[in-house]
């Protein structure tokens, strides 16, 4: 039921992405122009279906995948403020893909996603080294991953000091996190490296239910935790590669989406892990919208409308949680 | 003694370079209540998580039904050995019942679909701990005694023959400690169950438990009947305790009435 409801809202945040825009189509024109009518005006019909689509499709997926690495990193984290996006995850897939393109200027469609996944999976190893032995519930894991994930900033600045300033200003852009770059040739990569582990982890989401209740009572129940683990990382770096290759950072998404979700369907993965995929969508498709609308013809970075929204709403973590 | 199922061999147990365990010996009765005893920090708890296999021994091994737990899946062991350990966190926003279910991990493949048989063990698991009531209400919303004994109800989901409990009665009120004793030694005495206990009340380890185990700094300084471990000697060395023990008039167990510490 509140599934259902939920995907209502993402279909209603799709239509309206669709419809608004410097030139507006009549929500009945857009449902013309995706299911193939012939009355729909050609103009209409290119707008949405050539310019408009292909953005909002990127920004469903994006949005969806950085809620689901947002619940994975939870869980195994045992974090609520735990986001791939905070702890420097997608900083590190960030920084990992400006060396490269700040040095060449452009890289293929394919390259990028194994570029941005491995400085995601070399951030998460970085964090492990640093935080988390010394267990992960407290605020050190936190602490850790902000100090990477700022340090991993000043390092693409710093980059970006000596680049080619062409190049610069394109990954810029990117890194400010935009959806201006959505084209139907980068979709496939998206689909690809995010559905799989997406989906890995929604049929592992009984083992994500046991291991975020902590390592020693998931090994009593004989769950193999580090491999648990290992697999949920890995799923959780494919994840933020996959959206920080699509839209560069995105802030919030991953952090607010499954709180939001837990809040509706309750902490158990089988039904947080659809419920978080299709709020972050939501969520996303809302900012980029609002990225598009605010100051026209001038476009904002979705992740500047995002971290706006995520800021207050990572200090009211904070400070709901300022007993623990 | 019957043949214990479940024994550790010249166990040693550390923490990076600080070891917590020396050399220990221990053959775990089976189908009795052991009470494990001892001040703070004397290993205990590191010894009843290596017992599960959740600590790697530095030296000597864990052996269960004649091989070594190294060698077994850790779900397998799971089948075998359920472990409570200490000042697990509650999960926030899950049901008691949902808690319960968790102890079915191990009976489960990896994609296996919830059965009948998992449903019965849940439903005996809550019966027994008197929690039918609450099965849907949130842990985390419990009372402190109600929180344990759900999180008492998910190891007996787990039907495993040998359970391992680290100080199941802290944080219970009197009536839920003796509840929780009583419990133990039902499924020691009725369903031929082995108990092993963390405990820090000596009379009532006294009087539920039928072997008891006193451990300082990772040795083993008494072991047996608890008349032959609650005495005044062994309180004196394990705790630094001068006590005066009585018999309890109604079992003949020990009592432990401790009157000042010693210095060592």
């Amino acid at each position: 039921m509140k599934l259902a409801l939920l995907c209502a809202l993402v279909a209603l945040a799709f239509i309206a992405a669709l419809a608004l825009g410097d030139q507006p189509v009549p929500p009945g024109e857009v449902l013309g122009a995706l299911f193939g009518s012939e009355n729909v005006p050609a103009p209409s019909r290119i707008i949405v279906t050539e310019l408009r689509l292909p953005r909002a499709v990127t920004a469903l997926l994006v949005g969806a995948a950085l809620a689901v690495a947002g619940t994975i990193a939870q869980a195994v984290m045992r974090n609520p403020l735990a986001d791939p996006g905070i702890v420097g995850i997608n900083a590190g897939a960030a920084l990992a893909a400006m060396v490269v393109i700040v040095q060449v200027g452009s890289l293929p469609e394919t390259a990028l996603p194994w570029l941005t996944f491995t400085g995601a999976l070399a951030m998460a190893a970085l964090i492990y080294a640093f935080a988390w032995r010394q267990g992960t519930t407290g605020t050190r894991i936190i602490l850790v991953g902000i100090g990477l994930s700022a340090l991993a900033g000043a390092g693409a600045s710093a980059i970006s000091v000596f680049g080619e300033p062409a190049y610069v200003q394109r990954a810029m852009v990117w890194l400010a996190g935009s959806l201006q770059d959505s084209r139907w040739e980068k979709l496939p990569h998206l689909l690809g490296w995010s559905l799989p582990p997406a989906l890995f982890a929604w049929a592992a989401a009984r083992e994500l239910d046991l291991i975020a209740m902590g390592d020693d009572v998931a090994q009593g129940r004989g769950q193999p935790v580090n491999l648990a683990r290992a697999l949920a990382i890995l799923a959780c770096a494919m994840l933020s590669g996959a959206a920080v290759a699509a839209a560069g950072l995105v802030a919030f998404v991953g952090l607010a989406a499954p709180h939001i979700a837990r809040a509706l369907t309750g902490p158990r993965h089988a039904r947080l892990i659809p419920a978080a995929a299709l709020v972050g969508a939501a969520l996303l498709l809302t900012a980029d919208i609002v990225a598009r609308r605010t100051a026209p013809p001038l476009q904002l970075p979705v992740g500047l409308v995002t971290a706006l929204l995520g800021a207050p709403f990572f200090a009211f973590l904070l400070w709901k949680r300022r007993n623990d | 003694m019957t043949d214990p199922r479940l024994a550790a061999h010249t166990l040693r147990l550390a923490y990076g370079a600080t070891p917590v365990i020396e050399g220990l010996d221990l053959a775990i009765e089976p189908g009795r209540f052991t009470a494990l005893v001892g001040p703070n920090g004397c290993g205990k708890s590191t010894l009843l998580r290596a017992l599960a296999g959740l600590h790697a021994p530095a030296a000597g091994q864990v052996v269960l039904d004649g091989a070594s737990i190294a060698r077994r899946s850790t779900r397998a062991l799971a089948r075998e050995i359920g472990l409570l350990a200490q000042s697990a966190s509650p999960a926030e926003g899950m049901t008691v019942e949902e808690l319960v279910a968790q102890g079915r991990y191990p009976h489960r493949s990896v994609l296996g679909p919830w059965r009948d048989r998992d449903q019965q063990a849940v439903e005996e698991a809550l019966a027994l701990t008197s929690l039918i009531s609450l099965r849907h209400a949130l842990v985390d919303r419990l009372s402190g005694g109600q929180r344990q004994r759900a999180w008492i109800a998910m190891v007996l989901a787990q039907q495993s023959t040998i359970l391992l409990l680290d100080e199941p009665t802290t944080y219970l009120d009197l009536a839920h400690q003796v509840e929780v004793l009583g419990l133990m030694e039902r499924l020691v005495k009725e369903h031929g169950a082995t108990v092993v206990a963390v405990l820090h009340d000596l009379s009532q380890a006294a009087r539920h438990a039928d072997t008891m185990v006193a451990l300082k700094a990772g040795r083993i300084i008494a072991s047996g009947r608890p008349s032959e471990v609650v005495t005044p000697e062994v309180l004196r060395t394990a705790f630094n305790v001068e006590a005066t023990v009585l018999t309890d008039p109604d079992t003949g167990t020990p009592l432990c009435l401790p009157r000042r510490t010693v210095p060592e």
